[in-house]
């Protein structure tokens, strides 16, 4: 059924990475993204494989999960690999036949981009398998919140932009129970929603997206005056119940972090280049 | 003569999956032609489940559903047929409405069923009459009207198929009282017009009371009871067990017959109360 889709990955679990504080997670998702561009060899980067791995393991989500993440983007990381293997120059040739020679440096460099891109996606989909999309909004705004002196001229507020991120994330399952009631109701009268060409098919969603629309306008009329009526005015002055805190578990993940970074740069320097 | 039968119906919402939930579980039992038919439940009862598969809108994970004697998941045609053969009319049916104007939303059924320009002109005209409203409001734009008129605009959307049963869930919920005795005095008005089978899926034991011929109560996904309303309400206090109650008049002309007082039948609604009470008053009966 059309409920069943997850909106937002989150793994719900109780690991050190699931307590960190959202912007912890994503200082040192974007930190990680940065190191891995650095890595020049393969037991820096080796080394970086290695802290995915581990971070895989310890936040506790099934690794099933992580393959179907990977999953369409693997075509393109083996597309990514495959020209790579044509197009690198230099370095011992290998295979040389008609106009194509592949060297160890292409076979090697092709390798590398792969391994890196796959890191980057595991490590980006543990942002979201440990963080709840509403909790990783709040940690956007804090971390965006220097945003409001310079955008001040222009009447902007990180929170407005935060609170609409919220909002729009909130209301996602409730729109596809709707659209769900929606369609059987409309099937029950006859209508046809499965055959027909693609014109055929856009109309026949014209009973189903209308009454989709004024609902959707009635839900933000009414979620606008419950909203005033707990005295809403936007983010100015407004506390929060949980307030974000930096725990040990954060401070272990960055030391552990930045010791990886300073082996990174350990490797970097010790052995030669390969990209 | 059964105009739909269920045998041996269960649905597991989610098979396969660490979700997997039993939503009905091995139903069986005959509606006959003409009856009203009030499905009566606790939520989470299963009631919509059911009702989602007399028209095929759901597939059993085990058993049937015959509709005049042939299983309505035969085949893809059957199912259609099925569509227009059972007039499925959703909670809050008003959220369907999406046309520009009254008559082309009641004529979406219609249309669907590929009847002819005259045919469906005819059945718009009829069905705004069954559900009590005028001809000025054919060219109003649906999102114009009240509540209950969007309401009884729905209905009478479904009804325009013509259908040999009728299924109404819930049709009065959120509906001011007044809007309530319309809705049940229009579906009784159509059932005497057309003479065809109903069933009103609810929670309001006074409005099943009041209307329905024969009741069947859903419990965790079962039929608990099926019976007349006589039958299902001498049953009390079972009712009470599955999260029911039957209406407070009725409990106490029960009580008031327990104590010894000649009532007759039983009591559903006040007016049947007041005359009874009047009757035995003149017997000589203080009371």
């Amino acid at each position: 059924m059309i409920k069943d889709i997850t909106i937002g990955q989150y793994y719900k679990s109780d690991s050190v990475l699931h307590r960190c504080d959202p912007r912890t997670k994503l200082v040192l998702t974007i930190a990680f993204i940065v190191v891995i561009f650095i890595c020049k060899n393969f037991y820096a980067i080796g080394l970086m494989a290695l802290l995915t791995i581990v971070s895989m393991l310890i936040s506790s989500v099934p690794v099933k999960m992580f393959f179907k993440s990977m999953k369409p983007i693997f075509p393109l990381v083996l597309l990514t690999a495959i020209l790579n293997v044509f197009y690198t120059t230099g370095g011992n040739v290998l295979v040389s036949f008609w106009k194509i020679t592949i060297t160890d440096k292409a076979v090697f460099t092709a390798l590398f981009i792969a391994l890196r891109i796959f890191c980057l996606i595991i490590i980006s989909s543990l942002l979201t398998y440990t963080t709840t999309p509403t909790v990783l909004t709040d940690g956007i705004e804090k971390l965006l919140k220097p945003l409001d002196f310079i955008l001040k001229p222009f009447n902007f507020r990180v929170h407005t932009l935060a609170m609409m991120m919220t909002l729009a994330l909130r209301f996602i399952p409730t729109l596809i129970e709707e659209i769900d009631k929606i369609m059987n109701a409309q099937k029950a009268r006859g209508a046809d929603l499965e055959s027909g060409g693609i014109m055929q098919r856009a109309k026949a969603l014209i009973p189903i997206i209308i009454p989709l629309f004024v609902s959707s306008f009635r839900r933000a009329y009414e979620l606008a005056f419950a909203m005033d009526c707990r005295c809403y005015t936007g983010g100015d002055g407004r506390t929060r119940m949980k307030k974000m805190k930096f725990s040990l578990s954060d401070l272990w993940v960055f030391l552990v972090f930045i010791i990886v970074c300073a082996g990174i740069i350990f490797l970097n320097i010790k052995f030669v280049a390969v990209i | 003569m059964n105009v739909l039968s269920v045998k041996g119906l269960t649905h597991v919402y989610g098979q396969g999956t660490s979700s997997e939930a039993v939503a009905l579980n091995n139903c069986s039992f005959d509606i006959e032609k003409g009856e009203l038919v009030a499905i009566i439940g606790h939520t989470g009862s299963g009631k919509s489940t059911l009702i989602q598969h007399f028209n095929g809108l759901l597939k059993p994970s085990k058993g049937q559903i015959l509709l005049n004697g042939k299983d309505i998941n035969e085949n893809k045609q059957t199912v259609v047929e099925s569509r227009f053969k059972v007039g499925l009319c959703f909670q809050y049916p008003e959220y369907q409405l999406f046309e520009e104007t009254v008559r082309r939303d009641i004529a979406f059924g219609p249309k669907n069923m590929k009847l002819s320009e005259e045919e469906i002109n005819r059945r718009v005209l009829k069905c705004i009459e069954y559900v009590g409203l005028d001809e000025s409001y054919l060219e109003k734009s649906p999102f114009d009207l009240s509540g209950g008129e969007k309401r009884r605009v729905a209905i009478a959307g479904v009804m325009a198929m013509e259908p040999e049963i009728l299924v109404l869930d819930e049709p009065t919920a959120g509906l001011d009282p007044q809007g309530r005795d319309t809705v049940f005095e229009l579906i009784k008005e159509y059932r005497r017009k057309t003479g065809s089978t109903v069933i009103i899926v609810s929670h309001s034991m006074e409005d099943v009371a009041r209307l329905a011929t024969k009741a069947l109560v859903m419990n965790k996904g079962e039929v608990a009871m099926y019976g007349t309303i006589d039958e299902v309400y001498s049953r009390a206090d079972e009712l009470v067990t599955m999260g029911l109650n039957v209406p407070q008049i009725t409990r106490i002309f029960m009580e008031l017959k327990k104590a010894g007082l000649p009532i007759n039948g039983n009591i559903y609604t006040v007016e049947q109360g007041v005359e009874e009470i009047i009757r035995l008053q003149k017997e000589g009966y203080s009371l």
